[in-house]
This record gives structure tokens, sequence and C-alpha cells, in this order.
């Protein structure tokens, strides 16, 4: 019972973890068409630079802000840099092109972490010993993982949906995900769009590293895993599909945490176990309605 | 007040626009017909600027259009139907003819006032405000695109092929729609397509014929 209870727990904490990855990487793709193979190492460089942040503050209490600011710094600077500077150039070329741009992207970036951060493992647990324990029937859990990281997941759900629906610029990132051309003929600067919700997303992969970081050591290639796994997400609930892919968060994150403690075995083969299964039965995804909405 | 001189199109190799000119004045009623592929929608995606011209130019009111970027067209006061409607189908029907005027950065009573003028000649629409655009029929899309173009379009309407793919009885309501609207907008200029100029005879004062992407014969 408290393995099962144990299991549960670590899946919430992880699905977390892995929607806020997804739901940028899900947005970047409906908006922009390009499958962002980069986005793992955005969640990289988010945990790195809130690690140092967290380290260079050196003040506990001040831990959980200096990850909310690394994140967002990472956002503002790296979202805009990659899509002025990279996509813009590559947003009407064929779909194989853009996947191998983003994919070498992808490379540099792996290489810029170690040139920044070297290659010894870099764990900075300020935040998670901040808030301690919470105790769940016997079980003494962090409260960092168990509470923080979904209240943000669950926030960050939220407030993008309340935004993509309730305010104009969300209306017109809405827009240009239906259809670019007759959103330009309304009005709507697409380029604008485009490097909003770019930034919003790389934002996001910051924030879901940055609040990764402190639960684990941070190594080289911690967003290869991160950016194959959110596939898996993405994938499952249908390209695009916002809320569905908290959905299958959940569902990958609890069917992962399962397999490690009921058959270890399986642990890294479950997450796309389930993707195959999904996509088997409906290849658009869980939720995916193709041609009819994203996001 | 809209002129194109010697306006080319070319996509992927094909020349689409071969040297196109015409002139709508203000107020002026035009109709471009054509068969499909003549170049009708390409002509009308030109001047919205959803296609790059090659050569050529075409200026909206003095206004140099080449030089202005797609999305700051309709701030002229162009509207577009396209003729595959093109909505937004997650959002309502009201949403979609909102969107418009909002992205125009137009304010709660001017917004209200273009969607009354809206509502007011689409009172059919209206009853449909908040349903799904994705829910709509062919016929009522047609109608959502026309209401949405007319939020933008308080100096020219660019309707391509509004009659397309409606059954006799909408297209006869569409076409009532559009006399009402151009007796009652007297300064509004018109460009509309179609394959069938018999059915624009009512609301045009001007028919230009376009063949393989060149103006054939302008008649009065």
């Amino acid at each position: 019972m408290q393995l099962l209870l144990l299991a549960v727990l670590d899946g919430l904490a992880y699905a977390a973890q892995l929607f806020m990855v997804a739901v940028g990487l899900t947005l970047v793709f409906g908006v922009l068409k390009i499958l962002n193979v980069a986005h793992g190492s955005l969640f990289a460089i988010g945990a790195y630079t809130a690690s140092t942040l967290v380290g260079l503050i050196g003040t506990p209490d001040l831990s959980l802000i200096a990850l909310a600011l690394a994140a967002l710094a990472v956002g503002a600077v790296a979202g805009p840099l990659i899509e002025r500077g990279l996509l813009a150039r590559i947003y009407d070329k064929e779909h194989v092109l853009q996947l191998l741009v983003t994919f070498a992207l992808f490379m540099i970036l792996e290489d810029v972490q170690k040139l920044l951060w070297g290659v010894k493992p870099l764990f900075e647990d300020a935040p998670v010993r901040l808030l301690g324990p919470i105790v769940v029937g016997d079980i003494y859990y962090t409260a960092y993982q168990l509470v923080l990281m979904p209240s943000v997941a669950a926030a960050s759900l939220l407030i993008l949906v309340w935004f993509l629906r309730r305010t104009l610029l969300g209306r017109t990132i809405l827009a240009v995900t239906h259809d670019r051309e007759a959103a330009q003929a309304i009005g709507i600067d697409a380029r604008r769009v485009y490097l909003l919700a770019f930034t919003i997303g790389a934002g996001l992969a910051a924030l879901g590293g940055a609040l990764a970081a402190p639960t684990t050591s941070l190594v080289p290639g911690i967003g290869v895993q991160m950016i194959v796994l959110s596939f898996a997400v993405v994938a499952t609930a249908g390209l695009g599909q916002i809320e569905g892919a908290a959905v299958t968060a959940l569902l990958i994150g609890l069917g992962r945490s399962f397999a490690v403690y009921f058959a270890p075995e399986l642990e890294v083969v479950v997450p796309y176990l389930l993707m195959v299964a999904v996509l088997l039965v409906r290849p658009e995804g869980l939720f995916g309605r193709s041609e009819l909405r994203r996001i | 007040m809209l002129s194109l001189e010697r306006v080319e199109v070319t996509i992927a190799g094909a020349r689409i626009l071969r040297g196109v000119s015409l002139v709508v004045p203000e107020g002026g009623r035009v109709a471009l017909v054509g068969r499909n592929g003549a170049g009708k929608t390409t002509t009308f995606r030109a001047i919205m600027g959803l296609v790059p011209i090659a050569t050529g130019s075409m200026r909206f009111s003095g206004v140099d259009l080449v030089a202005l970027p797609a999305h700051r067209r309709t701030a002229l006061g162009i509207g577009y139907a396209p003729e595959d409607r093109r909505l937004f189908p997650s959002f309502t029907v009201e949403e979609n003819v909102r969107l418009p005027a909002e992205v125009l950065g137009l304010r709660g009573r001017e917004i209200r006032d273009r969607l009354a003028r809206v509502w007011d000649l689409l009172p059919e629409l209206a009853e449909l405000r908040d349903r799904r655009a994705g829910a709509l029929s062919g016929g009522q899309g047609k109608m959502a695109a026309l209401a949405r173009a007319l939020v933008t379009g308080t100096r020219l309407l660019l309707l391509d092929e509004p009659f397309q793919g409606l059954a006799p009885a909408l297209a006869r309501r569409y076409g009532e729609i559009l006399a009402r609207l151009v007796a009652r907008e007297r300064g509004l200029a018109l460009l509309v397509s179609e394959s069938n100029p018999e059915l624009l005879a009512p609301f045009v004062d001007q028919v230009i014929t376009i063949e393989r992407g060149e103006i054939a014969a302008p008649r009065a």
C-alpha cells in the first residue's frame, strides 16, 4: 500500500515537471508548426541557470524567487534570440529542414551548456530544504515536489488557458494557430505572434528546468530525456493540445512511476508504450481533432 | 482608390498573374470574372499581401500597398472575405467578427457600432453569434466571412467568389444582402469575383474579365 502511495506521489511530481516542458513544446508547435527539438535544451539551460542563481544569491529564503527569475531570464533572452535569429528564417521551408535546424541548435546548445557549466554534476537543493517535508500517510515527501511543483504546473495551465481565451493577445495566438493567412488578412501581425508564442514556450521550458533543478543533479544530457518524454506527452495528447498535454503528462508521469516501483525493467519503455498504444487507436492523439482545432 | 498596375505573381515557378492592371474607384462596384484558375483568387491575395508580387505596383488611396505588410492593410479600410471562408473554427461567430475590430485597436463604442452595422445587415447571422464557427453550414460560413470582412471593410470590400457553393435560396439571400449594402453605403467600393457574371449583374457597374492570369477585356 505504501509503495502504491509512493508511486502516486512520485508520478504526480514527475507529471508536473513533464507538463511544464510539454506544454511549451505543444504551444510552439501549435502556432509555429515547428517541432522544436531544442526545447529540451531550454529546459536544461533553465535548470543550470536556476542552480547557478540560487547558489549565487546564497540566501535560502530567496531561492524560490531565484528559480522564477532564472526561468524568466532564460525565456526572455533565449526565446527572442532563437525565434528572430533562427526560426524566422525557416518558416517557409520544408518540415525536414526545420527539424534539422532545431536539431542542430540542440547540439550547439548542449555544447554551450558544457562550455558554461562544465561536465561535473551540479546540485543545489536550497528551495527543497526551504519548504521542508510533508507527511502523506506514513510517507515523508518533500513539500517542494508534492505541493509546489504541481501547484506551479496547474497555475501555468490555468493562466495559459485564460491568457489564450480571454485576452486579445491570446486570441491572436489562437487565430494564427488556426490559420496564419486568415489571421494576417484581418490585421494580425503573425511575426509578432510567432515571437510571443515562442518566447512563452521557451519560458515554460526554462521554468520546468528551474523547478526540476533542486530535485536532481544536473549533468550534460538532462535535456535529451526531457525532450523525448515531452514529445511522447505531446504526441499522446495530440499536437497543439494544451489541456490534453496536462492529462497525458499525468498519465505518462504516473505510468513511469508505477513502472519504477512495480516493474523497474519497464521504466524507460512505459511512456512510449502508452504513446504507441494511443496512437495506434487514435493517430491524431487522445485529444487531437487535427483539422478542427489546435490549442 | 485601388489601382493595380502590371502586377505579376509567380508561384512555384508558374506565372499566375501576368501584368494585371485594374482600377476600382471610390464607391465603384467592380466584378472580376473568369473561370476557375484564371487568377481571381491570386489577385485578391496579392491585394491583401498574402502572396508576394514579382513586379508591378498596387496603390490604395495613395498608399503603396506593396510596401505595406499584409497585416496593416485592413487598417486602410479594406475587408476581405476569402472564397473558402477561412473562419477560426473554435471561435464563436461573434468572436470571429469582433476580432478584426479589436486587432485594429478600436474601443468599446467603436466596436459596438461596427458590429451593429454588421448585425443590421445580416440579422440571420446575429442569431447565430454564439455558435462556434466550426459548427456553421457552408452558407452560414459565407455570411460570417462577409460579416468579418465588413468590420474592417469600411472603404473597400473584397469578396472572392461569394456565391460559390451556395444553394440557390442562399445565393438569392446573399444577393439581397449585397444589394442592400451597396444601396446603403454609396461610398463603399466593391471588388467581387465570380465565375458566373450574371449573378453579379445587379450590384456592379463594371465587369473585368481575367483569363489565364491576364486581364482580357474591361467592359462597361
